[in-house]
């Protein structure tokens, strides 16, 4: 069993990988879609058996702890703030994120994941750089649910919000929201694959497990990653990784 | 049996006219014109599934006519006010039988005090007095009945309609409640309608009495009246009429229990008819004796009863009798 | 198991460390609710009455509607409520998605049907001629509904409950039109798929826990109304 995070499925990756892994392996993943922070804690607590996450500083952790094992790098896209069309902040054509942040900390609204996920953490990371205290700004406000419901609400809420790209480009047709700032190194989203450790939590099937991780960064599936999306929103959504450093990449 | 006032010579209390109502395209009530007169009890008499109920709900307003209208006296106060309804099957409301019997009282805006009295005194003519503080569903069939009754006389209305208000009590209760009622509905002043199938209970309760039968009004005035001059054999049967033509064509209604058979030199009643009897059948009932048999005339044979007074001799199955009835009227004439 | 005993535990210190986080999500289930279902049985018992005691064109079709209604997906609700009250939606002007008020008009669409009708069951439980009774006896409409209501009390209390229940535990319309704003529209059940969804699930399971709480609590009020009103 696979518990990987919504950003993943909401752009549809994961529905091309899974079969692709079925007709190779004859393998099934069952793909649980919860937020990074859920993800990690199912793998804690060994109800997972591999992991797919975006949150490096706390994944650095539970490795520590010896929950999950054998991270291998696999790809990469990047996060981006959208807003409405009247963008009260000011912030479109600016290209410094902190610089943004701070903006529409003074102007809000701002709707938030709230629900652990990686992208909050990007968030709360953000705020932390931009020395402003999320509880402050006014009209943030947190839906507790994925991207993809966050981006609706922002939507009608007529609020900013940090996406990831993948996300962003599958709901665009959906959404008045527009891309306010991208192209920051601060957005960077960068996916690691784990096995849940089976010293630790012994119903996890590592053997399955290393598999699917395998597979995840093998030569063909990275092609099929960096293609992906391509075909329908004209831009790849994710970057393949496979191989490269963590410090290529920017990440201590 | 009469109570002063019962004239019906003013205004009369309701008025039928034109009425008409139809129930999935029967006519179940043909009404042309009909007065009821005021300040006197209407019974509304005639077999069951005649109308009679339905011509209550009209006065009451709980059904329209598809016709005509029926009018209530000016003065009445309006059908909010002005009618009172006890229905057939006593029907209650959670609570003790003072809130119900109070209830009415209350949406008609009577004030507190007078509500408790008009309570007391309609509660103790229907003798119900100690059953005030009671469940209303913990009554049994007969004290429902009187609380039911006790409910519609409490609000003093110009108009009380009562629907059977005897069906619910046994042989018994009914005798003796039957008396309370014809005390009590003298007593009262106002309008009443009462609608009965029973002829004792008509006779026994009403000053006018109205026969209906089919939703269409066969007879209507003053009791004495209908029962002087029933219009039709089949009303005169209603009203306990025995139905024969004698040998001239006249058609003659004998009334209930005016045949005796005449013994030896006793002469006849003035006015008493003779008639021919065949024996079919001698019952004994109790310490009654009846003779079952057939009035023979020239036109056919009539079904009848007759009870022999204590110290006849009883007559054989078979045989023909001279019988003798007085206070004979004439049908349809 | 484990988790089961630290949920307990952990409920009990949330209610009595007293978390204004936690009594302003408890307070906002229970007016958004409260508000829902009293709106439903303002506008669901005169329905109710009219389907128990009248014919007319449509009866027939109304009432297996209420009938369907009664086991309505809330989530179905949440939906049509929602593209009502999307901006681009019909009633979009209003600005009303996302906010406690869409929250109560979902949960009232789906406590509707269940309040009209248990009215329409408890209205027929009554004697068939109490109506005449009461408009020989001096009541018209209001009033006549009002003692109606009065003596079919039991049922319309059941109805309170089935549709207070049926508001206060589902998420799937809540979800969808209040967005779960943790500031405006989070409630109980949304807070509890928060969780789970966090990876929290002491808390989730806690929040349960304070739900049936919650809803125990209501309806035992509602029991002992009805216990007082049986007499």
């Amino acid at each position: 069993m696979l518990a990987t995070t919504t950003s993943t499925r909401d752009s549809g990756l994961l529905d091309t990988l899974v079969p692709l892994f079925r007709r190779q392996t004859g393998i099934d993943v069952k793909v649980i879609a919860v937020g990074t922070g859920a993800a990690r804690a199912m793998a804690a607590r060994g109800d997972a058996d591999a992991v797919l996450v975006h949150a490096w500083e706390s994944e650095k952790r539970y490795v520590a702890s010896g929950d999950v094992r054998d991270g291998r790098l696999v790809m990469h896209n990047d996060f981006l703030l959208v807003g409405p069309p009247a963008d009260p902040a000011r912030v479109r054509g600016t290209r410094d994120v902190v610089a943004a942040m701070r903006a529409i900390a003074r102007t809000g609204p701002f709707i938030s994941r709230g629900d652990g996920s990686g992208t909050e953490q990007m968030e709360r990371a953000l705020w932390r750089l931009a020395g402003i205290d999320p509880t402050r700004v006014p009209g943030r406000d947190a839906t507790g649910q994925g991207m993809g419901a966050t981006l609706l609400v922002a939507d009608q809420r007529r609020a900013y919000t940090l996406t990831d790209r993948a996300t962003y480009l599958a709901f665009r047709e959906r959404i008045r929201l527009v891309p306010v700032l991208e192209h920051d190194p601060h957005l960077l989203n960068v996916y690691h694959a784990y096995v849940v450790n089976p010293a630790k939590h012994r119903r996890a099937k590592a053997t399955l497990a290393r598999a699917w991780v395998s597979f995840l960064v093998a030569p063909a599936t990275q092609d099929v990653i960096g293609a992906f999306g391509r075909a329908r929103y004209g831009q790849a959504l994710f970057v393949p990784d496979a191989g490269k450093t963590e410090a290529q990449l920017g990440l201590k | 049996m009469s109570r002063p006032g019962t004239g019906g010579a003013g205004a009369p209390a309701v008025v039928f006219d034109g009425v008409r109502v139809v129930r999935e395209r029967r006519t179940i009530l043909d009404v042309p014109r009909l007065a009821l007169p005021a300040d006197a009890v209407t019974v509304l008499f005639g077999p069951n599934g005649g109308g009679k109920t339905t011509m209550l709900r009209l006065i009451a307003g709980l059904e329209r006519p598809d016709a005509g209208v029926v009018r209530l006296a000016a003065g009445a106060g309006g059908r909010r006010d002005g009618v009172a309804y006890g229905f057939q099957e006593p029907v209650f409301l959670r609570g003790t039988v003072r809130m119900n019997l109070e209830l009415g009282l209350t949406l008609r805006k009577v004030p507190p005090m007078e509500r408790v009295a008009r309570v007391r005194a309609a509660a103790d003519e229907c003798g119900i007095g100690h059953l005030l503080e009671r469940d209303a569903r913990t009554l049994s069939v007969g004290e429902a009945q009187r609380a039911n009754l006790a409910r519609a006389l409490a609000l003093g209305a110009p108009i009380t309609l009562l629907d059977e208000p005897l069906a619910a009590f046994d042989r018994v209760g009914r005798v003796a409640f039957l008396d309370e009622l014809a005390v009590l509905l003298r007593r009262r002043a106002g309008t009443v309608v009462l609608v009965t199938h029973d002829r004792e209970e008509a006779l026994r309760l009403g000053d006018h009495m109205v026969v209906l039968v089919a939703g269409r009004v066969r007879a209507a005035g003053p009791l004495r009246a209908v029962l002087e001059r029933p219009p039709d054999p089949e009303t005169a049967e209603l009203l306990g009429y025995t139905v024969v033509v004698d040998g001239r064509g006249v058609t003659l209604g004998i009334p209930p229990g005016a045949l005796r058979i005449p013994r030896g030199a006793v002469p006849l009643a003035p006015g008493a008819r003779c008639f021919r009897f065949r024996v079919e059948r001698v019952l004994e009932v109790g310490l009654e004796t009846r003779v079952r048999g057939r009035i023979l005339t020239p036109a056919g044979e009539v079904a009848t009863e007759i009870a022999l007074l204590a110290g006849d001799v009883p007559p054989v199955p078979g045989e023909v009798l001279e019988v003798s009835a007085a206070g004979c009227v004439a049908i349809g004439s | 198991m484990r988790d089961l005993l630290a949920a307990f535990a952990r409920a009990f210190d949330l209610l009595a460390s007293g978390d204004p986080a936690l009594y302003t999500i408890m307070a906002r289930t229970l007016v958004v609710s409260g508000a829902a279902t009293l709106l439903a049985l303002l506008a669901g018992v005169p329905i109710g009455y009219l389907l128990a005691r009248r014919r007319f064109a449509g009866h027939t079709l109304l009432l297996g509607l209420v009938n369907t209604g009664m086991g309505l997906p809330p989530v179905v609700v949440g939906l049509f409520v929602w593209l009502v009250l999307a901006r681009s939606g019909p009633l979009g002007d209003l600005d009303l998605i996302y906010t406690r008020r869409a929250m109560v008009l979902a949960q009232f669409i789906i406590a509707l049907p269940l309040v009209v009708g248990f009215t329409v069951t408890s209205l027929r439980a009554l004697p068939e001629r109490l109506p005449d009774l009461l408009r020989t006896l001096g009541a018209r409409r209001w009033r006549m509904l009002w003692l109606l209501a009065r003596e079919a009390r039991l049922g319309l209390l059941a109805a309170v409950m089935a549709g207070f229940g049926a508001v206060v535990s589902e998420v799937g319309a809540s979800m969808t039109v209040g967005g779960n704003l943790e500031r405006s529209t989070r409630v109980l059940t949304t807070a509890i798929v928060t969780e789970t969804g966090r990876g929290d699930v002491p808390l989730a399971l806690a929040l349960g826990l304070i739900l049936l709480v919650l809803a125990f609590a209501v309806n035992l009020v509602l029991t002992w109304a009805q216990t007082r009103g049986s007499r």
